[in-house]
């Protein structure tokens, strides 16, 4: 119970970690901070571990704690009082596995970027921003507050655009970033949405208070349905389902660390995390549902299909992550609440494995091309193992975790729906095609690059202890945790009403029987020294793979919008500067201005003309009569006087 | 031979002197011309103290007075003519207008 307690310490730890590797110290390739951040993010391991062992061992599910945030003055029906506004952690089924893989991958990619970045200008900086990334999605997972959530939901944005443009010397990290913020930016404006709709419909912000409004009844069909798709809508901008998963191959021009702790653990999952926090409002909202199952569906089979041409050997782990992703809301909508988290942790372990994997090949041979790759797995053999256990994970090869969480996922859509399912029985299909197209293309048949091949090593205990851990965690995580249904009993709480209905036992082996033939198909194609068949294929079906080469023309259709916006502000700003502004504010001026000067000219002509003319003929008269009596000569004056005196006696004379 | 016939005379003189103030060019001329107004007076002043007061002498010291007066006056008066003459080369009134405005 003590772990439980101190839970909120988790996302407030590693938070304190980032300020202080910020603050501390002076920017170093060599400082010794990052093991502060690593210290931080391992005590954090150690207490979610903890926690997941209290709830295994019977603790009290959902935990919940609550503390007084602020307070406010407000009047409802016409009565003044007070509303405290909580803020708190709440530990339920979901929460306690997003804590596990978040701070295993957090920590586990820390160690590894202490080689991958080493030497970096910024090296302190990045590992600042990589606690701050974990805490703020730590904090999204623990908050009971939903306002929190959203607080944490955006600063996992913002943290994801520092380091998506960690590299921002170069152009296309910064615009990369740019785009990731402002994509999700778009999805977050509906679940900002819901969020004040729930606000004012339940008058809380808090998790468990809202689900007793909806248990009880009182939220329309309606109003459930706005709300779940407001909150839809942020988490196909988070978790990347169709048409925003636009930034996420983008995203692959940050730190290839960071791309697996994107992908895996912090930012794309968050938005798988909100609907499974949220669930309770999608199940009130069988339409909602049914957009989310279709939506996953849709993404699942879009990705798989752009990932199958891609070359560049990143992207198509990206591809992968939004396939995965739209496995996951797929097996949401369908009412499998289990079998999606249970997906979002097993393919947090593979993806975390196969990007640090990538990261590692990239390492060695500076490219991301994988034209430019082939035949390293002499040079690597410990990173081609890992990514092909990891592969083969993500591929469902039996007895791995991928295996399980998929075929949870497959038994859980036919049973809702046999169309999703056979979507997603493709998509299955061509997950293990271009999979294993890529371990083909990077490890094995020639080597292309004989310079970089040449080059070409292992790399060193901190980059492959990590791969090793994952490894390990890829082959058991899945049967471990589908052990005796604990993922299930743990999950299934109050929550989800899920029925079990046995699926046909042919179901799971013949999708295994699809996925090995399409193995078969990748080494034929792949596998030798030459692609003639591939070469072929690609000039047959030239149109086809174009349009996949530019993601279906998604990103040209945003730029269009975007474009046609800019064009309609110039528009408007023509017109407010040459329409408006010429006839209401230039106009006017011109008329005020024509009266200033008419004003002006009458001023001057006749009210000036008159003053001055009045001076001037004062001066000009005064001046005549000067010149005329005042000639300075002293007799002029002495008979001027003689006179007034001789004027003066007459006067006193005949008065 | 009464006080008006004195007084008459006073007039008489005190107007040749204003005229010859007035209308003469010569500013030794006009000078002149000052003193016989100083007379005119003086003869008032004698007159009114033989007729009206003869017990009297009041009229005739101020007569005395005045005559020492105008003396020491016409002294200044010819200094003054001399140096204007030095300076203006003329001893014409019209010629002397640095007072016009």
């Amino acid at each position: 119970m003590t772990m439980l307690e101190h839970a909120y310490l988790i996302a407030l730890i590693p938070l304190a970690a980032s300020f202080l590797i910020l603050f501390g110290g002076k920017e170093d390739p060599h400082s010794p901070l990052p093991f502060v951040g690593i210290a931080a993010i391992g005590w954090c391991l150690v207490e979610s571990l903890g926690i997941l062992y209290a709830a295994i061992s019977g603790a009290a599910l959902p935990y919940a704690q609550d503390w007084s945030w602020f307070s406010f003055g407000m009047t409802a029906a016409n009565r003044p009082f007070v509303y405290d506004m909580p803020i708190g952690v709440l530990i339920d089924g979901p929460a306690v596995f997003m804590l596990v893989v978040v701070t295993l991958v957090s920590f586990l990619v820390q160690i590894y970027s202490l080689s991958y970045m080493h030497g970096d200008a910024r090296f302190k900086r990045y590992y600042a921003y990589l606690s701050f990334f974990t805490a703020s999605m730590l904090g999204l997972v623990v908050s009971s507050n939903l306002l929190v959530t959203f607080c944490c939901w955006e600063l996992v944005g913002f943290s994801s655009y520092i380091l998506i443009g960690f590299w921002f010397e170069r152009s296309e990290p910064a615009y990369a970033a740019k785009k990731a913020f402002l994509t999700t930016k778009l999805g977050d404006l509906g679940l900002y949405l819901a969020l004040l709709f729930i606000f004012v419909l339940v008058g809380s912000f808090q998790i468990p208070q809202i689900a007793q409004f909806v248990s009880r009844g009182y939220m329309s069909t309606a109003a459930a349905t706005l709300i779940a798709l407001g909150i839809l809508c942020g988490a196909a901008g988070k978790s990347a389902q169709a048409p925003l998963f636009i930034w996420l191959p983008d995203a692959m021009e940050g730190p290839t660390p960071v791309s697996a702790l994107i992908h895996a653990a912090t930012m794309v999952a968050a938005g798988v995390y909100l609907v499974a926090r949220c669930y309770f409002i999608f199940t009130a909202a069988p339409i909602a549902m049914e957009t989310v199952a279709w939506l996953g569906a849709l993404t699942a089979f879009l990705a798989a299909t752009m990932a199958i041409v891609c070359t560049d050997i990143k992207r198509v782990l990206a591809f992968s992550t939004v396939s995965q992703l739209g496995f996951m809301m797929c097996a949401l909508g369908a009412w499998g609440l289990t079998a999606g988290l249970f997906h979002l942790t097993t393919h947090a372990a593979f993806k975390a494995l196969l990007f640090l994997c990538a990261g590692s090949v990239i390492h060695a041979v500076h490219t991301n091309d994988m034209r430019q790759m082939g035949g390293l797995s002499k040079k690597m053999p410990l990173t081609f193992l890992t990514t092909f256990i990891g592969t083969c994970a993500i591929s469902g090869i039996p007895l791995l975790s991928g295996w399980y969480s998929k075929d949870m996922i497959l038994e859980r859509v036919y049973e809702h729906d046999p169309r999703l399912f056979i979507i997603l029985a493709i998509t299955a299909t061509l997950t293990a095609f271009y999979m294993f197209r890529l371990l083909f293309l990077t490890f094995l048949g020639t080597e292309r690059d004989k310079d970089k091949h040449a080059h070409a090593h292992e790399s060193p205990w901190p980059m492959t202890v990590p791969l090793v851990v994952l490894a390990l965690l890829s082959i058991f995580a899945g049967a471990l945790l589908d052990h005796h249904h604990l993922f299930e009993s743990l999950v299934t709480g109050p929550v989800s009403p899920e029925i079990p209905h046995p699926a046909p036992p042919w179901l799971g082996w013949s999708v295994t029987a699809a996925v090995a033939a399409s193995i078969v198909a990748a080494a034929k194609l792949y596998g030798g020294p030459h692609f003639e068949t591939a070469q072929r294929l690609k000039a047959a079906w030239a149109p086809l793979f174009h349009l996949l080469d530019r993601r279906y023309y998604l990103d040209d259709i945003f730029l269009g919008l975007v474009d046609l916006g800019d064009r309609a502000a110039r528009l408007a700003f023509w017109i407010d500067s040459e329409v408006i502004d010429a006839i209401f504010v230039d106009g006017w001026g011109a008329v005020a201005r024509l009266a200033a000067k008419l004003s002006h000219l009458f001023d001057d002509l006749c009210i000036d003309r008159t003053v001055d003319g009045t001076g001037g003929l004062s001066v000009t008269v005064g001046g005549a009569l000067r010149s005329l009596v005042a000639r300075g000569l002293a007799q002029e004056y002495l008979m001027y006087a003689a006179v007034g005196m001789s004027v003066l006696a007459a006067l006193t004379w005949f008065r | 031979m009464t006080l008006t016939h004195h007084l008459l005379l006073g007039a008489a003189l005190f107007l040749i002197g204003v005229f010859g103030a007035l209308t003469r060019r010569n500013i030794i001329g006009i000078l002149m011309s000052i003193e016989l107004m100083f007379n005119a007076a003086n003869i008032n002043l004698a007159a009114f103290n033989h007729f009206l007061h003869p017990e009297g002498v009041l009229g005739m010291t101020t007569a005395l007075f005045i005559i020492t007066v105008a003396a020491a006056e016409v002294v200044v008066g010819l200094a003054l003519v001399l140096a204007i003459y030095r300076n203006c080369e003329s001893v014409y009134a019209e010629d002397f207008n640095l007072l016009k405005g």
